[in-house]
């Protein structure tokens, strides 16, 4: 295919876009929507709208029917789109929606510059998992990168405040009775301070497996997995989720008594499951 | 008066013109004109309908350029579909700024009132001189073309909180605030075709 005599707007932008990563669901791409004036001709530094996006592309799945494909990958991109605009309206901070297409099957947010939260823990970055996996060392591989640089340098916040944030943005989402349904260290990211005097925010990111429900159970099932997330890739993670847990209680307030019975109680179904094989 | 190449649309409309108005005094006219020229018939009413061939947009009730653009983007994108819900890339406007599904709703919030003193006038079409097209707009609205960075001084914030029920503080500080108010709108309108 040659994109650029490729039939749709939306086809063109992306294929000038630059790929970050491909899965198996969808492609990411960082790209731009609006492009600088051309009258007046820009002086240089002014602010034209072009901060970079992120586009999610859902590409068409040949081993879809597809009718299937479409209104599967339409409903996809939509629960994203609502999802994250009811988040936007709750104070949860996610990156802003910036265009959708439903017929191409994209989403276009806005570009957080940071690092997911995964990589600050020193978990290495999404993808290096597999390379350190072969070569059978994540811990040494870890330490050896950690004397090189902190990874936190700039962000000025300690592990312990990234778990808080943490806490604290799930606790306010779940306010809104919206559940992520994908909650592990790499859907979440953490912007450095926009200037001196401001913090550094944390980010929720990828929408694509969240609804909504009031149900404690729902929520409870999201904690667990994002506990279940930290135990499986970061070394000594008790004492972080445990914080993670103690800021969500604190913006969770009174109903955090009855998520913290049902969370027990999923831990407890977890194990007999895990026991049972 | 600041134009804009969007290279992924198709010639017919990749330009974008978008013009501030401050200190408008024939809002009345303009707004007698608009509903005149809809009606007009003959190669008069043809001239009429060229002469006014814009988006008139109340700029009281945009937050940024980046909203307004965000807009732009989403009716050029339906043009370019086959997918206009309203009569023009330009009425799609609009449509597309305004959240709910009612377009005479959506003229009477964002377009010209008798009352409207700040004007965003936008013109999307062929690649062409802009200085023509900012000639054409200065033919029909009377008063001070000014940079689009005034925008920041002008919006109506409790309107446009109005408007998008957003009816909370959602940040204790007040600036933030604001922030979370802009993100809310232009999130809105990016994902207008998923909300309505
Ligand atoms: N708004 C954003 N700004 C910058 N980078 C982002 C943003 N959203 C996602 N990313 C990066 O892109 C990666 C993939 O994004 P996302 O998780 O939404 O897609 P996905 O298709 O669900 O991928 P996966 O299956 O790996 O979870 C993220 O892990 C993150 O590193
Ligand atoms: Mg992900």
């Amino acid at each position: 295919m040659n994109p650029e005599s490729s039939s749709t707007p939306t086809q063109r932008l992306i294929s000038r876009a630059t790929l970050v990563s491909q899965g198996a669901e969808a492609a990411i791409y960082k790209g731009e929507l609006h492009p600088p004036p051309i009258y007046p001709v820009p002086s240089g530094n002014r602010d034209h709208d072009s901060e970079p996006v992120l586009i999610k592309y859902r590409f068409h799945k040949q081993y879809r029917h597809p009718t299937l494909d479409a209104s599967l990958t339409k409903s996809r991109v939509a629960g994203e789109a609502r999802a994250i605009g009811r988040c936007l309206r709750a104070g949860v901070n996610v990156p802003g929606i910036r265009m959708v297409d439903l017929q191409e099957g994209v989403l276009a947010i806005e570009w957080i510059n940071g690092k997911s939260v995964r990589f600050l823990l020193g978990g290495g970055a999404e993808g290096e998992e597999e390379v350190d996996e072969v070569h059978g060392d994540v811990v040494e591989s870890e330490e050896t990168d950690e004397a090189e640089e902190d990874p936190l340098k700039g962000y000025n916040i300690t592990q312990d405040d990234i778990m808080q944030l943490i806490g604290t943005e799930i606790a306010k989402m779940h306010e809104a009775d919206i559940i992520h349904g994908d909650l592990t260290t790499s859907n979440m990211m953490l912007r450095p301070p926009s200037a001196p005097d401001k913090s550094s925010e944390l980010v929720l990111i990828d929408f694509g497996l969240a609804y909504t429900s009031t149900l404690v159970e729902d929520k409870a099932v999201d904690l667990y997995v994002l506990e279940r997330a930290f135990a499986s890739t970061h070394p000594a993670s008790e004492p972080l989720f445990a914080s993670v847990l103690k800021a969500y209680e604190r913006q969770a307030g009174k109903d955090w008594k009855a998520i913290s019975r049902r969370l027990d109680d999923v831990r407890l179904r977890g194990r007999k499951r895990s026991m049972v094989g | 008066m600041e134009s804009f190449h969007y290279s992924q649309f198709s010639q017919e409309y990749s330009n974008v013109h978008i013009a501030l108005f401050t200190n408008v005094t024939n809002a009345t006219e303009l707004r007698n004109r608009l509903v005149q020229a809809s009606t007009m018939s003959g190669p008069e009413g043809d001239a009429e309908r060229q002469a006014v061939d814009f988006a008139f947009i109340d700029a009281t009730l945009i937050c940024s350029t980046l909203h307004l653009k965000s807009a732009i983007l989403n009716s050029v994108l339906a043009q370019a579909q086959g997918a206009l819900r309203t009569k023009t890339v330009h009425s799609e406007i609009l449509w597309n700024l305004n959240p709910t599904n009612n377009i005479s709703e959506a003229i009477r919030r964002y377009g010209v009132s008798s009352s409207t003193t700040s004007l965003l006038v936008v013109r999307i079409g062929r690649p062409g001189d802009p200085a023509t097209v900012q000639m054409q707009m200065s033919a029909v609205v009377s008063g001070d073309l000014s940079p689009t960075s005034r925008l920041a001084g002008i919006t109506d914030w409790a309107r446009v909180k109005k408007y998008y029920k957003i009816l909370q503080q959602i940040d204790a500080d007040p600036q933030k605030d604001i922030q979370r108010v802009h993100e809310i709108v232009v999130s809105s309108v990016s994902m207008k075709s998923v909300i309505v």
